[in-house]
């Protein structure tokens, strides 16, 4: 057993590793490193943190008194340098080194930024940390023009916390609707549809150069021939995992750093967890849930690894997301399923669509409807068949449904 | 029993639900949530989840847990300890007798 563990990052993953740490009985010393004042919780910083609604503070992922409680000791506004295994220790950008039996890598991700032209400019945005989302609340005044680059998870939801705060709000995305694979077709494109009705305006365009003008920023889509000026643009084209310490370290880097099921790098003195991390199966790199929880689970089963216990149990992949006073969640794959079943009427929430696959739910999205969604993960973690005229029809009751079929499987 | 508020018949609660009593009833600063588990057993604790604006009334209610339905924090239903993040502050539980088939809450008043 390990006598000391450094986890760095104090995103979802990092913290949930070092929760899961001490809740298995972990006695050694427990060391977390942070770039930012402490850790706090991404997904508000598209929402109420952008939003102004709630400050760094509310949106701590744990009390200070936390830190002390779990004797954790917290060192923020650093990182590390250098990962030295070989002896034991991790070296910190301060010179500092902490000894560490096992390094934990939650290191997340940057934004990914693409070759636009112009793309350097500092009216151009990305947003994956809290000083990025107070650049960009900065310039978020009523009437501001914002262009977003991206109409996926984060950039919708910018969308929609900049049409709130009074913004002229373009969204850019050469695929339409965007998501349709996460949401299923016909809830991406209602989805989707939200945005005009709300005030909106969205292009079925790629960007092709940004340049700066006395005013603003002069944008150029593709296959059209007149720019359009903007007060600021948010590049929201998805996150590059950070390898950089992993790569110095000689691990095996494939897509992120590459872990096997227990996120256990190639070095096994050296885990991964969370965005940084990518899990391989045979070699071969599968498409990593780059959301919250998925990232909450590697640190329970990095920790699990740490202590020697056995691994948590899976469950399917789950993610909410908000936009325009909707709140959508997705659990497992609609993907590739047999048949999507409606439960409701898409477009008026409450509402969900189950897929389906070979009689077994592999998948749901539900807006404004948790407990289609909850009563989908059970029925997939549990593997029991359905019938999907009951599962349909909104008069079946989803929890006793659920109850009753995870009996009979017993 | 007498000091307890009469809030509900046990049948008006299915095994695996819940139904929020307006504070206005309780006494209390928050709702408060009557959760029913799937053993058959009724709990209480402040309606509004620790973490965001969203009824815990409406969660998933399994266990001996109720699951928070915008980001699925957990707490016990006994004591209203929080199980795991994004919540990072316990539920304040209040006690529940069942009486011939009546349900009497104590509202814990704030400090």
């Amino acid at each position: 057993m390990a006598n000391s563990v450094v986890v760095v990052g104090g995103g979802i993953g990092g913290v949930s590793t070092i929760a899961a740490l001490r809740a298995g009985g972990f006695e050694g010393d427990l060391t977390l490193v942070d770039a930012g004042p402490f850790p706090y919780d991404r997904p508000p910083l598209s929402k109420d943190y952008l939003a102004g609604n709630t400050e760094i503070k509310d949106i701590a992922l744990q009390t200070p008194q936390w830190y002390d409680d779990q004797q954790v000791r917290l060192i923020t506004e650093s990182s590390a340098a250098a990962l030295r295994t070989g002896l034991g220790a991790v070296e910190l950008s301060d010179g500092r080194t902490v000894s560490a039996d096992r390094v934990v890598l939650a290191t997340g991700g940057r934004a990914c930024v693409p070759a636009i032209p112009g793309s350097d400019s500092s009216r151009v945005h990305v947003l994956r940390s809290a000083e990025d989302a107070d650049r960009l609340r900065a310039v978020l005044a009523p009437g501001a023009r914002l262009l977003i680059v991206g109409a996926g998870l984060i950039g919708a939801e910018v969308a929609s916390t900049a049409r709130g705060l009074g913004c002229e709000v373009v969204l850019a995305d050469p695929v339409s609707p965007p998501l349709s694979a996460a949401f299923s077709p016909d809830v991406a494109a209602w989805l989707h549809s939200m945005h005009e009705k709300l005030g909106v305006t969205t292009v079925r365009a790629a960007v092709e150069a940004f340049s700066e003008t006395a005013g603003g920023i002069s944008v150029t889509f593709a296959r059209q021939n007149q720019a359009q000026t903007f007060d600021a643009a948010l590049l929201a084209v998805g996150m590059a995992p950070e390898t950089a310490l992993a790569e110095a370290a000689g691990l095996r880097v494939d897509h992120g750093i590459a872990v096997d099921r227990r996120q256990v790098t190639s070095n096994p003195a050296i885990l991964a967890v969370g965005d940084a991390a990518t899990y391989g199966a045979e070699g071969v790199p599968v498409s990593r849930s780059e959301h919250w929880e998925a990232a909450q689970y590697d640190g329970h089963r990095a920790a699990a690894a740490i202590l020697g216990g056995a691994a948590p149990a899976d469950s399917a992949p789950w993610f909410w997301t908000d936009r325009h006073g909707v709140h959508v969640e997705v659990v497992g794959a609609l993907g590739n399923a047999d048949q999507l079943l409606q439960r409701g009427l898409v477009g008026q929430p409450p509402f969900s669509v189950f897929a389906l696959q070979g009689g077994h739910v592999v998948g749901a999205v539900g807006v404004g409807d948790s407990t289609a969604v909850r009563a989908a993960r059970r029925l997939i973690d549990r593997g029991v068949t359905v019938d999907p005229a009951q599962l349909c029809d909104p008069a079946t009751d989803l929890r006793k449904l659920v109850r009753e079929r995870s009996t009979e499987g017993k | 029993m007498k000091h307890g508020i009469r809030v509900a018949a046990l049948a008006d609660i299915p095994e695996g639900e819940g139904i929020a009593i307006d504070r206005a009833v309780t006494g209390t600063d928050d709702d408060i949530a009557l959760l029913r588990d799937d053993d058959g057993c009724v709990w209480a604790m402040n309606n509004t989840c620790t973490h965001a604006e969203a009824s815990l009334a409406e969660g998933w209610i399994e266990d001996g847990y109720v699951e928070c339905p915008l980001h699925s924090s957990k707490f016990c239903l006994k004591t209203g300890a929080v199980q795991g993040l994004p919540a990072t502050r316990d539920a304040v539980a209040h006690r529940v007798e069942v009486s011939d088939g009546e349900i009497y809450l104590f509202p814990r008043q704030k400090s």
